[in-house]
């Protein structure tokens, strides 16, 4: 049995009781964090509060060699570990699907992830959320500073009136990141910085940073996203909305709870 | 004032007179006498003294040349020489004969307008007489014969009139043969460019003894041949000398018959430039215009213990001089002049300033690399220089104290900026450095200038053959996953059709070119029009095309998809050696919706998977580098000379006589003639003389593939075992 289970957005409590229960009767537990992390704990922290091992695994240990997590699923309880929900973002139907045929059972215990936390800070309404994309770090991935699938995505649901979610890039287990040295900090993308390099393309347009979802003392700000980008939004991890046109009891949220200048939001 | 002093004068004084200029130079077969008749050049313009040329050799200026007795650099050197009454400008280069130097030859070929080809008398046209007359003909330099060594004709072999005449007519008639066959290919030359004895384009003498003839000065002074012939046989060589002396015949023969810059930069700018030809940059070029902007094509880097590094080269067009900001092609920004200068023998005279249409030597230019082109404003840059054959070679060296590690390094990366038919691969972890080059001989003489020049003691390894992995045939159409599964690409390959190869090695195609003129190349080479549209990129003699039609995020992708490219060609499937000569098709890709989910480490692997598929499916195979290996041997020791090509996996294609000797013709992998100079000696007593020249790499018998790929991946530290797909070796 391979059971998928969503720790959450933050630390070792975010986890739903039903996964902290499934987590409990496992035999073993493996865990991925190069597609999100949990800021506010560590591992040793997590084996601890849930009294068991866990095996955490690169994307080389997932993606290409996955048999060692898949072996122990077939005669063992096994629990594979992420940070939010682990079919949102991180897209392991793939492992779900390789487990499939090798006839092991499966099942999935969710987690809170991002995405709903998203529009549950910003008071964006859940319904108009377009379609979500990632902004990479510039020269990550050919190309320019921003690609054009990340303006194409953005302007697509500006267009049909949609707000779109953007996740930022983090540079986990990445060989040109090891090589450059770069400190814990360094390798998420902020807000801030994100912000300004939108900003090259929608300088006057609205924007919100959300930091440290899920933790005790979020941050939720809007403004015009040139002003973000000259902002500082404090530890990971953030991310980023680019809403459409709100309504109006989406307006009232964003000044209320994310502090937007009311002209901005006049304006839009 | 001294007479150096006011040589160099004369020459400040000509250079701006175009057309009173000759850039020429002297290439030849090895041994065939090059240097030797450099120097009495020399002599005869009074920059060395008439009783050392010939022993001086001023042209040979580094210590290991003047040891070996072979020119290994080209060297360069300015002097003046009188004309019907004009005093002419001669700025010459001497290059090397030896082949696994070929690279040098090519970039002195582009400093000049015309080559004075030489021949020895005894051996005739022999394998790399064609080569470099092929190398001069491509860079449009229009070549004159000198026929050396007939003093051995009258001596040695005890020729009369009738015999001799007969041989010297063979010569040439062989070397005319050549370049007829040569100019065919080539539409911008409609002058005939063959040599003959009547229109004074063939010289012959003897560079020892100093004197020669041609038909005008044989004319003029009224000396027969069978003058000549007695006063050799009678040892009255120096009167033959002071009644013909060879200088003169010479280099009254390149004032007559060599093009002026004026004449020559014409022709040869459309040959070396693809930029706009309606451009001004164009006509100051074909005016060799001194006061348009300044071009400068650098041919040759070399180290100065005292001014440093020394860029050396044609100025096509303006005038350099001392304090010129120029940019430097392929690199950002700009260089400085600190000076400007020409050279005289081995040393460098340092001078205000030098017009267009000279070759200077400048210092300043820290980016520059040979070949680079150097400009007062950013240009298209001159058509890369080719580079007849790709290293073959490659030796490890490592600094034998701590202390020389930076050093070392320093030096390597010096001496892949001075030849560039040298590759090196610097790894600073291990601190043991790869070079690669043109043969055994070669490396030998970079680790030798290491260890004497610089001082730096190193160990080097055994010289280590360069393999090479191509695909028989046409494959399937591959897939190739992405780890997270989300991305496919599908891929085949087919053998790459050898005109086009050619194309790219001889630079004719490459992805630096307007897309437009790449098309047109690749058509005329063979390239259907469809194909010649979607070329993505080429990588070595490997090109991708890009079949796809409008899938989204592929542009951003592509990046990426090149990358993984790379990589499965630059490590091929068999032994991890370059793949060559394929042609790859991107038929169809399936991509992520999200960028994160689609980047590197999803991209490059699923791109590395399907092209080492695809070249599996195409029955990839391990090529080795040959050899074309020519012995000249006295009859009594052919047997033995035959005996050491076969020996060596080799094959004798011709065996015939020739002046004396028996001639062994034959080709053979270079990876077992390493260590042929030593057996061949003592096979046949040292009597042997023998050349090699790199011949491109053959497939290797299918009874060899498995051993020789062990070898290689337990070299590399791979795994012994291939993946099973390849069922077929
Ligand atoms: N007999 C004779 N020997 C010559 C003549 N020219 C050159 N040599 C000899 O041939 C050898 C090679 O000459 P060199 O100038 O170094 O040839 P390179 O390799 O073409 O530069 C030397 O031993 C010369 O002394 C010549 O005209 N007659
Ligand atoms: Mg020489």
């Amino acid at each position: 049995m391979l059971t998928f289970i969503g720790l959450g957005l933050y630390d070792e409590r975010s986890i739903t009781v039903e996964g902290r229960e499934a987590l409990a009767g496992a035999d073993r537990a493996f865990a991925e964090f190069y597609t999100s992390r949990l800021v506010g704990t560590t591992v040793e922290a997590l084996e601890s509060f849930h009294d068991i091992g866990i095996d955490v695994r690169d994307r080389a240990g997932v993606e290409r060699d996955p048999a060692p997590i898949l072996d122990a699923a077939e005669d063992e309880d096994v629990a594979f570990l992420t940070a939010g929900d682990t079919m949102i973002s991180t897209t392991h139907v793939d492992l779900r699907l390789r487990a499939h045929e090798r006839g092991i059972e499966t099942r999935v215990i969710h987690g809170v992830s991002a995405q709903s936390a998203a529009a549950g800070l910003t008071g964006l309404q859940n319904y108009r959320f377009g379609k979500a994309t990632t902004l990479p770090f510039p020269g990550a991935h050919g190309g320019g500073d921003v690609p054009d699938s990340v303006i194409e995505t953005i302007e697509a649901n500006r267009e049909r009136d949609l707000h779109t979610l953007v996740y930022l890039d983090i540079k986990v287990d990445d060989p040109t990141a090891d090589a450059a040295g770069l400190g814990e900090d360094e390798r998420y993308m902020t807000g801030d910085y994100a912000a300004g390099l939108l900003a090259e393309h929608w300088a006057d347009e609205l924007g919100v940073v959300v930091a440290r979802a899920g933790s005790p003392e979020p941050v939720v700000a809007a403004d015009r996203l040139s002003e973000l980008a000259d902002r500082e939004f404090g530890g990971p991890l953030h991310l980023l909305v680019v809403p459409a046109a709100p309504h109006h009891l989406e307006a009232e949220a964003l000044e209320e709870l994310a502090g937007a200048p009311t002209a901005l939001l006049d304006e839009n | 004032m001294g007479r150096r002093k006011k040589i160099v004068q004369e020459c400040e004084r000509l250079m701006d007179t175009p057309e009173n200029i000759r850039n020429i130079a002297i290439a030849a077969h090895v041994d065939h006498g090059k240097t030797t008749l450099s120097d009495n050049l020399l002599a005869g313009a009074g920059m060395i003294s008439e009783g050392t040329a010939g022993e001086q050799l001023a042209m040979d200026t580094k210590e290991d040349e003047q040891e070996r007795g072979i020119t290994i650099d080209a060297a360069n050197v300015s002097m003046t020489h009188e004309y019907e009454d004009t005093n002419h400008l001669i700025n010459l280069i001497d290059t090397p004969g030896h082949v696994d130097f070929g690279g040098d030859v090519t970039r002195a070929m582009r400093a000049v307008d015309g080559a004075l080809v030489v021949v020895d008398a005894v051996e005739g046209a022999m394998p790399q007489t064609e080569t470099v007359l092929r190398q001069a003909l491509r860079e449009g330099v229009k070549p004159t014969l000198f026929i050396n060594k007939v003093d051995r004709l009258i001596s040695e072999l005890q020729e009369g009139e009738e015999e001799m005449q007969e041989r010297l007519l063979g010569v040439i008639s062989d070397v005319n043969e050549l370049i007829r066959g040569m100019i065919e290919e080539m539409d911008d030359i409609d002058d005939d460019w063959t040599v003959s004895v009547e229109e004074g384009t063939v010289g012959f003498g003897s560079a020892l003894y100093k004197w020669g003839v041609s038909m005008p000065s044989m004319q003029r002074t009224g000396i027969s041949f069978q003058d000549i012939i007695d006063l050799e046989r009678n040892d009255k060589r120096d009167e033959l000398h002071e009644r013909s002396p060879l200088s003169d015949v010479v280099l009254d023969m390149v004032c007559e018959h060599f093009p002026n810059p004026v004449d020559a930069q014409p022709r040869r700018v459309p040959r070396i430039w693809r930029g706009d030809a309606e451009s001004e940059l164009a006509e100051d070029m074909r005016l060799v215009n001194e006061d348009g902007e300044v071009v400068f094509m650098v041919t040759d880097i070399s180290m100065d213990p005292h001014a440093g590094e020394i860029a050396t080269g044609r100025v096509f067009s303006g005038t350099l001089e001392k304090g010129q900001d120029l940019y430097v092609s392929g690199t950002a920004g700009q260089n400085r002049i600190q000076s400007v200068g020409l050279f005289m023998g081995s040393e460098r005279e340092e001078v205000d300033r030098v017009p267009a249409g000279n070759i200077a030597s400048v210092t300043g230019l820290r980016d520059a690399i040979a070949g680079s082109t150097v400009s007062s404003v950013e240009m298209t840059p001159f058509e890369s220089i080719e580079h007849i054959s790709e290293p073959v070679i490659t030796k490890s060296v490592e600094a034998q104290t701590m202390d020389d590690l930076p050093k070392l390094i320093e030096t390597l990366q010096q001496v892949a900026k001075e030849d560039p038919t040298i590759q090196i691969e610097i790894n600073e972890d291990t601190g043991e450095h790869l070079i690669s080059g043109q043969g055994e001989l070669h490396l030998e003489v970079i680790t030798q200038r290491i260890e004497k020049d610089q001082g730096i003691p190193v160990n080097t390894g055994e010289p280590i053959v360069v393999y090479r992995e191509q695909p028989q045939e046409e494959s399937r159409e591959v897939e190739g996953v992405s780890p997270n599964r989300h991305n496919k690409f599908y891929i085949s390959i087919h053998p790459m059709d050898q005109e086009i190869v050619e194309a790219i090695q001889r630079g004719e195609v490459s992805m630096d070119m307007p897309e437009l003129e790449r098309r047109e190349a690749l058509q005329e080479a063979g390239m259907d029009k469809d194909t010649s549209q979607n070329v993505e990129t080429i990588h070595g003699t490997n090109i991708l095309i890009d079949d796809t039609k409008g899938i989204q995020h592929l542009n951003e992708t592509m990046e990426l998809v090149v990358e993984g490219l790379s990589e499965a060609l630059d490590d091929g499937p068999l032994a991890a050696e370059p793949v060559q000569g394929t042609l790859l098709r991107l038929h169809d890709a399936r991509l992520h919706e999200d960028t994160i989910h689609r980047g590197p480490a999803q991209v490059i692997p699923a791109v590395r998977e399907a092209v080492h598929h695809a070249l599996i499916d195409g029955e990839i195979r391990l090529l080795e580098p040959i050899q074309n290996v020519r012995i000249d041997v006295p009859s009594e020791h052919m047997g033995a000379a035959s005996g050491e090509i076969q020996g060596r996996r080799g094959r004798v294609d011709d065996m015939y006589q020739e002046g004396g000797l028996m001639v062994v013709e034959g080709v053979a992998p270079v990876g077992e003639m390493i260590g042929f100079s030593s057996d061949i000696r003592s096979a046949t007593e040292g009597r042997a003389s023998w050349n090699t020249e790199n011949a491109g790499f053959r497939v290797m018998a299918d009874n060899l593939q498995r051993e020789k790929i062990m070898e290689i991946r337990e070299r590399k530290g791979m795994k012994l075992e291939l993946p099973e797909s390849i069922d077929y070796l």
